[in-house]
């Protein structure tokens, strides 16, 4: 609850600090407010707290999810540079804040006890979404995209709505304790069908978040005309809180009824792998194919969200981590290089682009190339033992199948990230030493030291989860 | 005069007003007869005993944005006849969909039972804007505080993204 109050009050000072602060020096600020924020979230730790009479739970589980999406918040923030020298076309006050006051939805998804703080969680992160997309207002990609995801998820909004009236119709309570008090103690004969329909709606609104494959449309064309540094804090962030919420909804609120909704996910879940996996090996965009293979780690992630073992919100912890790393830095270097090859190509964001970056730029190569084996899945990399703790759970409760089809997906996986280490290493082109800030430096080292200390002592964060 | 028999006479009303917005050929004769509609439907809300509700419908929908479509309307070229682009197949599909959703409702409603309220439990105030605001301020003080959050980023938004920028617009 604290970091909730502190990131809003954090939000509007930022707002305030821009008419006097120079964009730079925002930067830190803003960095400073987030590690504040972390370490009022680690100081509730080992504490179970209600807050508000039953409005907001914080308690390990919650406490670890808001640390991992306050972490990738910091990656973004430490990433964005102050958002270039460009003086009259971005205003760094705005963006900090409002990425600021979309970390509090983040939180408010991953703590609520009401379904009414769900919504309005939700909402708020979508809604900071959907300006930040449409805020390079001169670029008719952005601003096709801020509308198109604006439309989308206003209508994945209404699917939500739609199932929490109906839950609630059914159940006659907004609180998860409540919910769950009456279903246990009503007749499964006796309860209204209309909860079935109820809970696929909930499920439908918040797949459609986290981009699974019948609802995956707008991701492409959304991650693609959103500025990168953006696009990085979409797929980490807003993918981090979603399935917190999903997990909470479907697992542990709607757990007793996993008959009702197996199926329908597992069709979701299969479409999503299928689906993501093959249309990202054909984009010649690096940017679209991350696109792409955000959408089939959400498939990733389902997988054990079908499962629902004890060991499955470890196991989404564990995964969210690895992705959030991986993705922020594999986002981070296409978007210096990106910003290098405006105006020196006709598309920077492609894979040609990033043709010799090895050759001036080691250190960004490596980090992108580790970035890459790490969503790739490879031993040695955090994202090995995201989809290794997938598989067990799957295995333990004797899903071949989906297993079978996600190892094939994963390998077809390895065809298109190589082809971006390929182009960096292998690919002869002309790109000059690249400058990067003091912050920039440290926020891509740590990430990748942190994706390959994971991949070889999983067990270091496997016990705290 | 009973009740139910002011509700006979609103529900002929709505549907009377949401037919002609239908089937009036000028716009703004159709966005009129839809403020209308909303009326009707506060006056709905107002025999369920929900005078909140029907408050904020007539401020919100039948003031804020019935305004905002008359704005968007008054900026259309009206003077302009668009021919009438369906074709027969849009037509003749338009009367399927219609008529099955018609088929469904019908037979939902042949089978639905109406419950009845308890009246040892029925409080007539419970509408009224006192026991909202006592349960908008006490059970629900979170979520209403945060709502305050949501709006400020759609203002910050609003504003950041209204503002006017020079320069080439670009692919």
């Amino acid at each position: 609850m604290t970091p909730v109050i502190a990131l809003s009050l954090f939000g509007i000072i930022n707002l305030f600090l821009g008419f006097t602060f120079k964009r730079q020096s925002l930067q830190v600020v803003t960095l400073l407010f987030i590690i504040c924020s972390m370490a009022l979230t680690a100081m509730d730790w080992n504490h179970e707290y209600l807050w508000f009479g039953d409005m907001m739970k914080t308690n390990n589980l919650s406490i670890n999810f808001s640390l991992i999406i306050q972490l990738a918040g910091l990656l973004v923030v430490a990433f964005s540079n102050g958002f270039g020298k460009d003086e009259v076309y971005t205003q760094p006050a705005e963006y900090y804040a409002i990425l600021l006051f979309s970390l509090v939805g983040a939180l408010l998804m991953v703590s609520f006890q009401n379904l009414i703080m769900l919504f309005v969680g939700l909402e708020i992160l979508s809604v900071a979404m959907y300006v930040l997309t449409g805020s390079d207002k001169r670029n008719l990609r952005s601003n096709e995209a801020a509308l198109k995801y604006f439309l989308m998820g206003s209508f994945a909004t209404g699917f939500l709505l739609f199932g929490i009236a109906l839950v609630y119709g059914s159940t006659r309570s907004l609180y998860i304790s409540g919910i769950l008090y009456n279903l246990s103690h009503t007749a499964p004969e006796s309860l209204p069908s209309f909860l079935y329909a109820g809970i696929i709606l909930m499920g439908i609104g918040l797949l459609f978040k986290i981009s699974a494959a019948p609802f995956h449309f707008w991701t492409p064309d959304v991650y693609e005309g959103a500025p990168t540094i953006f696009t990085m804090f979409m797929s980490t962030v807003v993918k981090t809180a979603g399935f917190a919420a999903i997990y909470h909804i479907l697992d542990v609120t709607f757990g007793g009824f996993q008959k009702n909704w197996i199926i329908t996910v597992y069709f979701i879940t299969i479409i999503t792998l299928i689906l993501g996996n093959i249309s990202a090996a054909y984009q010649q965009s690096a940017k679209r194919m991350l696109a792409f293979s955000s959408i089939s780690h959400a498939g990733y992630m389902l997988l054990t969200v079908c499962a629902n073992q004890p060991s499955t919100s470890s196991n989404i912890l564990y995964y969210s981590l690895a992705y959030t790393l991986a993705t922020a830095v594999s986002f981070a270097v296409l978007m210096v290089v990106a910003e290098y090859q405006t105006g020196r190509t006709e598309k920077p964001e492609n894979f040609d682009a990033l043709n010799g970056l090895a050759k001036n730029n080691p250190s960004l190569a490596f980090a992108f190339t580790v970035a890459l084996l790490s969503l790739a899945g490879i031993p040695l990399t955090a994202g090995f033992w995201g989809k290794f703790f997938v598989f067990t759970d799957m295995f333990n409760k004797n899903l071949t199948y989906p297993i079978i089809i996600a190892v094939l997906m994963s390998a077809v996986g390895i065809y298109y990230y190589f082809k971006g280490i390929i182009s960096v290493y292998f690919n002869s082109g002309e790109i000059e030493k690249i400058e990067t800030s003091f912050l920039f430096k440290i926020a891509l080292w740590s990430a990748c030291i942190g994706t390959l200390v994971l991949g070889i002592y999983p067990t270091l964060l496997k016990s705290i989860f | 005069m009973e009740v139910s028999n002011y509700w006979y006479f609103l529900s002929g009303l709505t549907l009377l007003s949401a037919l002609m917005v239908v089937l009036s050929k000028n716009p703004i004769h159709s966005v009129l007869y839809l403020v209308f509609t909303f009326f009707c439907i506060s006056g709905h809300y107002v025999l369920l005993n929900a005078q909140f509700l029907m408050a904020v419908n007539i401020i919100v929908y039948a003031g804020a944005i019935m305004v905002l479509f008359l704005f968007v309307i008054m900026m259309f070229d009206l003077k302009k006849n668009i021919p009438d682009s369906k074709t027969n197949l849009t037509k003749l599909a338009g009367t399927v969909v219609a008529g099955s959703v018609l088929v469904i409702l019908v037979a939902a409603f042949r089978t639905i039972q109406y419950p009845t309220p308890d009246e040892s439990t029925f409080n007539p105030n419970n509408g009224m804007v006192e026991n909202l605001g006592k349960v908008l301020y006490s059970e629900y003080l979170l979520p209403f505080e945060l709502v305050t959050v949501l709006f400020f980023v759609a203002m910050v938004g609003s504003v950041m993204l209204g503002k006017r920028e020079v320069g080439d617009r670009n692919f």
